[in-house]
């Protein structure tokens, strides 16, 4: 039950929340347009499990990087808006330097040849 | 966990923080917010999967299927905001089920850990719950809006009383006091039915003090403010027991005249039962102020007050504060360095600091010495639930195994030893409430001046309290030991529980506690000895080597207290002094005359008396080093004091008719003065004088004309001890102790002295008769206060010491379980399998009691006490007999688990293994 692999479908782990505060801070979304959001810039290669995306909000908002409030959606329904707070920009551009860094050098380990050696 | 400050700084947790809150404190808003957002999820997929093509129907089902399973998401969710660690610590009844169920399962644990928490619990509260008995109102008063109004004395740090001159200024000026009383206890005799005179506490009181208390009377009237005018007719109220027991309550009494002290009184009320204000009084007078008296002359009085409606106690003491700053001008001098307060009425009445019992020397050492008691005993129990919480270790591991928290199963053996805890602490009460019921009989039953509204037994207060120190302790003793237990090695625990191990182990601390515990026990087991040996001291008859105690009959006279009040114009004692005088020589001339009288003598102690210390110094001695003095205890006597009980003096002379006829007296000192104070050298012409720490002038040097033997001064130690005596006249000792030589069958001659004593002076209040060789008797209650106390710390230290030594070998043996049995099995004797599993506990209680040996030794030889060259054979066996106790101790809680151990069955112990 502490397992939380499978929260995480088929997405490398612990690059949901960067997701997540990535497509928040595009622009005030509700969850279910959080979801669209990230499939939509991915070109769909990236899907998450739906029902797992609550979780990772709900600590996102718990540790103040992200905040919501009750709105109204286009469709004129009772929703819940997500938006970025200041904390939360902070760590977006933190993590997605890291994830940066670590992508190129990935990269760079993976395009290696045996001259380079 | 989520929840710690670090990743996101401050604003990081100020958000968790409040996002924590929220979710504890409105769960379900939350949840049902938690819930809408799914639903709305799921209705947006749908609609979506609809514009897909889909059915509806189709639709609806898919996007639910997609989502997930909405229950666990929920669970994850809260998991995500940190409040899974508060699900799991929310304890259900069944938990509490299975504590009671875990009571009966392991009835020794049980025993042993409610025996050392019931001890513990009550020790941990005791401090707190006296403070809480003194500071009560009165049961008069349950509003508690009455107060005490005295002095501070800044310069001697010490309480003072205000006068009459005072309270009436107070009377006048003070706007936060509904009311205002004032008393001054008294004592006098009332004239029973059969004629004889009795001795009956009580007190002068205003009228504004009855109806200040409210107490209707049962016959009659209280007292009126036209009752305290000078001149009005002398009136009593009489209490409900004097007048069963001493005038056959006589329901027509009202009205009729009675006797009390020197004058004729008309009684007007009788007093229900329950009232005794302010100690334990039985009747009451009319306070009669003295309006001109000077300030520096004006007789004491108690005061007392009601808070106006809405003064809160702190504004009365700020008013009280300014009136004495207005008014010090008009005071008697010196007034300017007293601070005036406003007390809990307990505090005036009994003479408590401000501060109550944390204002007294010593409180917060025993606040202290409770509460490191109370942990200790906590710390065993906890080593107690360690153990068992070790022998279920498969339980636990399985429950881990199917998805139970680390938060659910502490919180489930934390309500296990909360039952446990709380059974304890009921026991505890209990037994303490029981004890106190009969402490307090037993101590009325002698007489003693307790006050009436002083009730130790235990109240709803402390049953809150002990209820809080229950949980907290149960935190101690049961989160600890289970946090060690469910500790993050999981894994591997639970292969070790697979190995029939849990990998526990005691630490160091455990043999630590042990050998504190039995190092102490021995320490106070040496004041025990001790204190025993002195009490065997103290009630031996034949101690009065010399004095033929047993024809003689000793009986206290006093002269109430009304009459030591200035009369007219003479001031001071000097006319209760004169008057003291003529009752004495008259009482020593009638009983002279007594035929069966051989002959009489009075002091201010009797032999065997606990007499008074004083501080002196000796002439030529070796000063002091603070000057201070030595304390040495004395007595003030007639002349014929050493004739009359046939001491002779062994060296110089004995008191003379002149010593006393003016000038300083003379002085004859005790054999054990000689030898300790003067060094041996020849003591008569040297000369001694009172000592007053802080006073300027000394007082002037008395001579030593002369050494007695020792003729007991002490309560415990009789024969010890540096003495001295003091020549009087007549006048100068009050109360009189009375020696009176009969011969044989000196009791007889009690209702005698009863009949010269009330012909002499009818006002004269004569104590219970006794004869000399029982009179140690009197102060027999506090050598058995002390003595009980002592007990009572080495029953809690034992219990302590051998509750600590169960937990160990009861765990040692579950532990070795498999080890013992294969012993057992290749064919192991008994003895040896017991020597090895006792061998550890035994070292760690011959090592405290080696450690504590060499303290009690001290105590024993130094004698705090006082002299006396211990009977050291006599010591060394008790010393001996402590240990053996201990032994005796130690072995007795290693013999369950031992038998238990004897008992594992090879088969048993390898069929565990699978």
């Amino acid at each position: 039950m502490t397992d939380k692999a499978s929260d995480r479908a088929d997405i490398l782990p612990g690059t949901l929340d960067l997701l997540i505060l990535k497509a928040v801070s595009l622009g005030e979304v509700h969850g279910y347009g959080v979801l669209l959001r990230i499939e939509q810039i991915s070109g769909g290669a990236l899907e998450i499990q739906q029902g797992a995306l609550y979780p990772a909000l709900y600590r996102l908002e718990h540790q103040g990087l992200i905040t919501s409030a009750w709105g109204r959606s286009d469709n004129n329904r009772r929703a819940k808006y997500y938006r970025l707070s200041r904390a939360g920009r902070r760590r977006l551009g933190e993590s997605a330097a890291d994830w940066n860094r670590l992508a190129d050098a990935m990269a760079t380990v993976l395009s290696a040849t045996p001259e380079q050696i | 966990m989520a929840g710690l400050p670090g990743s996101g700084g401050f604003d990081g947790f100020v958000a968790r923080v409040r996002s924590l809150v929220r979710g504890l404190l409105r769960r379900s808003d939350v949840e049902s917010e938690m819930r809408d957002e799914f639903r709305h999820h799921i209705e947006l997929r749908t609609e979506d999967l609809v514009r897909g093509g889909l059915t509806w129907q189709e639709a609806s089902r898919r996007a639910r299927l997609e989502f997930g399973h909405a229950e666990m998401h929920l669970e994850r969710s809260r998991a995500s905001r940190g409040l899974d660690v508060f699900d799991g610590l929310r304890a259900s009844w069944l938990d509490v089920k299975l504590g009671l169920r875990m009571l009966v399962k392991y009835p020794g644990l049980t025993l042993v850990a409610v025996l050392t928490l019931a001890v513990g619990i009550p020790v941990g509260l005791a401090p707190m719950h006296v403070s809480h008995a003194i500071e009560a109102p009165l049961p008069e008063d349950p509003d508690n809006r009455i107060r005490g109004l005295r002095y501070w004395d800044l310069a001697a740090a010490d309480i003072e009383t205000p006068t009459e001159h005072e309270y009436a200024l107070w009377r006048d000026e003070l706007q936060t006091f509904a009311m205002l009383g004032a008393y001054r206890p008294s004592a006098g005799n009332i004239a029973g039915d059969d004629g004889r005179a009795y001795p009956v506490a009580g007190a002068e009181l205003t009228a504004s003090t009855f109806a200040m208390l409210g107490t209707p009377p049962l016959l009659g009237r209280t007292l009126r403010p036209d009752d305290e005018v000078p001149g009005a007719p002398a009136v009593v109220v009489i209490g409900h027991d004097v007048w069963r027991s001493r005038l056959g309550a006589d329901p027509g009494i009202i009205g009729r005249s009675l006797l009390v002290g020197a004058s004729l009184r008309t009684v007007v009320g009788v007093m229900p039962e329950s009232f005794r204000f302010p100690h334990r009084q039985q009747m009451w007078v009319p306070l009669v102020l003295q309006p001109g008296a000077l300030p520096a002359s004006s007789p004491d009085v108690r005061v007392l007050g009601r808070l106006a409606d809405g003064v809160s106690p702190a504004e009365a003491q700020a008013e009280l504060s300014a009136v004495h700053a207005r008014v010090t001008a008009l005071l008697a001098e010196g007034r300017d360095r007293f601070q005036a307060e406003v007390v809990p009425f307990g505090f005036s009445a009994i003479g408590m600091p401000r501060q109550g019992l944390a204002g007294l020397p010593g409180f917060y050492f025993f606040q202290l010495l409770a509460l490191v008691l109370l942990l200790v005993a906590c710390a065993n129990v906890a080593m107690l639930v360690f153990a068992r919480t070790a022998t279920r270790y498969r339980e636990l591991a399985v429950r881990t195994a199917l998805g139970a928290s680390r938060a659910r199963i502490v919180s489930q053996i934390f309500v296990e030893t909360a039952v446990l805890a709380v059974l304890s602490a009921g026991v505890g009460l209990f037994t303490i409430n029981w004890a106190l019921g009969r402490v307090q009989a037993a101590v009325l039953a002698r007489g003693m001046d307790l006050p009436y509204w002083l009730t130790l037994e235990v109240t709803g207060r402390a049953m809150v309290w002990a209820l809080v120190l229950a949980v907290l302790s149960a935190v101690v003793a049961g989160v600890a030991p289970a946090l060690r237990v469910t500790g993050r090695r999981i894994q591997r625990n639970i292969q070790r529980a697979q190995a029939g191990r849990s990998g526990i182990r005691f630490g160091g601390v455990t043999g630590a506690l042990v050998v504190v515990d039995v190092a102490i026990s021995v320490i106070v087991l040496g004041f025990v000895l001790m204190f025993a040996d002195r009490l065997r001291d103290a009630t031996r008859t034949d101690a009065l080597v010399g004095i033929p105690a047993q024809e003689f009959l000793a009986a206290e006279v006093r002269l109430p207290a009304d009459a030591q009040r200035p009369v007219e114009q003479t001031s001071d004692g000097d006319a209760f002094r004169a008057r003291l005088g003529i009752v004495q020589q008259r009482l020593m001339q009638r009983l002279a005359d007594e035929p069966r009288v051989l002959s009489v003598t009075v002091a201010s102690a009797l032999p065997r008396m606990d007499h008074r210390a004083r501080r002196i110094a000796v002439d030529g001695a070796a000063a002091s080093d603070d000057d201070r003095g030595e304390w040495v205890r004395m007595a003030v006597v007639d002349v014929d004091f050493f004739a009359t009980l046939e001491r002779p003096v062994l060296a110089g002379r004995d008191f003379e008719p002149g010593d006393v006829a003016g000038g300083v007296p003379p002085v004859i000192i005790n054999t054990v003065f000689a030898e300790r104070l003067l060094d041996g050298r020849n003591p008569i012409g040297r000369r001694l004088r009172f000592v007053t720490p802080g006073e300027d002038s000394p007082s002037p040097w008395h001579e030593i004309v002369g050494v007695v033997g020792h003729l007991g001064i002490n309560i415990v130690n009789p024969e010890g001890g540096p003495g001295f005596y003091v020549p009087a006249a007549a006048g100068a000792i009050h109360p009189m102790q009375l020696a009176i030589h009969v011969g044989d069958a000196p009791e007889s001659f009690a209702p005698r002295l009863r009949e010269i004593v009330a012909e002499v002076d009818a006002t004269a209040m004569l104590g219970t008769p006794v004869v000399l060789s029982r009179v140690y008797q009197g102060d027999w209650y506090l050598l058995l206060a002390a003595g009980g106390g002592l007990v009572l710390l080495i029953v809690i230290l034992v219990t302590l010491a051998a509750s600590s030594l169960y937990a160990m070998i009861s765990f040692s043996v579950s532990e070795r379980t498999r080890e013992i049995g294969i012993r057992a099995a290749l064919g192991a004797r008994q003895r040896t399998l017991v020597l090895t599993i006792l061998r550890r506990s035994l070292m760690q209680v011959a090592l405290g009691a080696l450690l504590g040996l060499p303290l009690a030794a001290r105590i024993v030889f130094e004698d705090p006490f006082g002299s006396g060259s211990p009977p050291v054979t006599a010591l060394l066996v008790a010393l001996a007999m402590a240990m053996g106790i201990i032994a005796v101790i130690g072995l007795f809680s290693c013999v369950v688990p031992a038998r238990r151990a004897l008992r594992i069955r090879p088969g048993d112990a390898l069929r565990a293994e699978r």
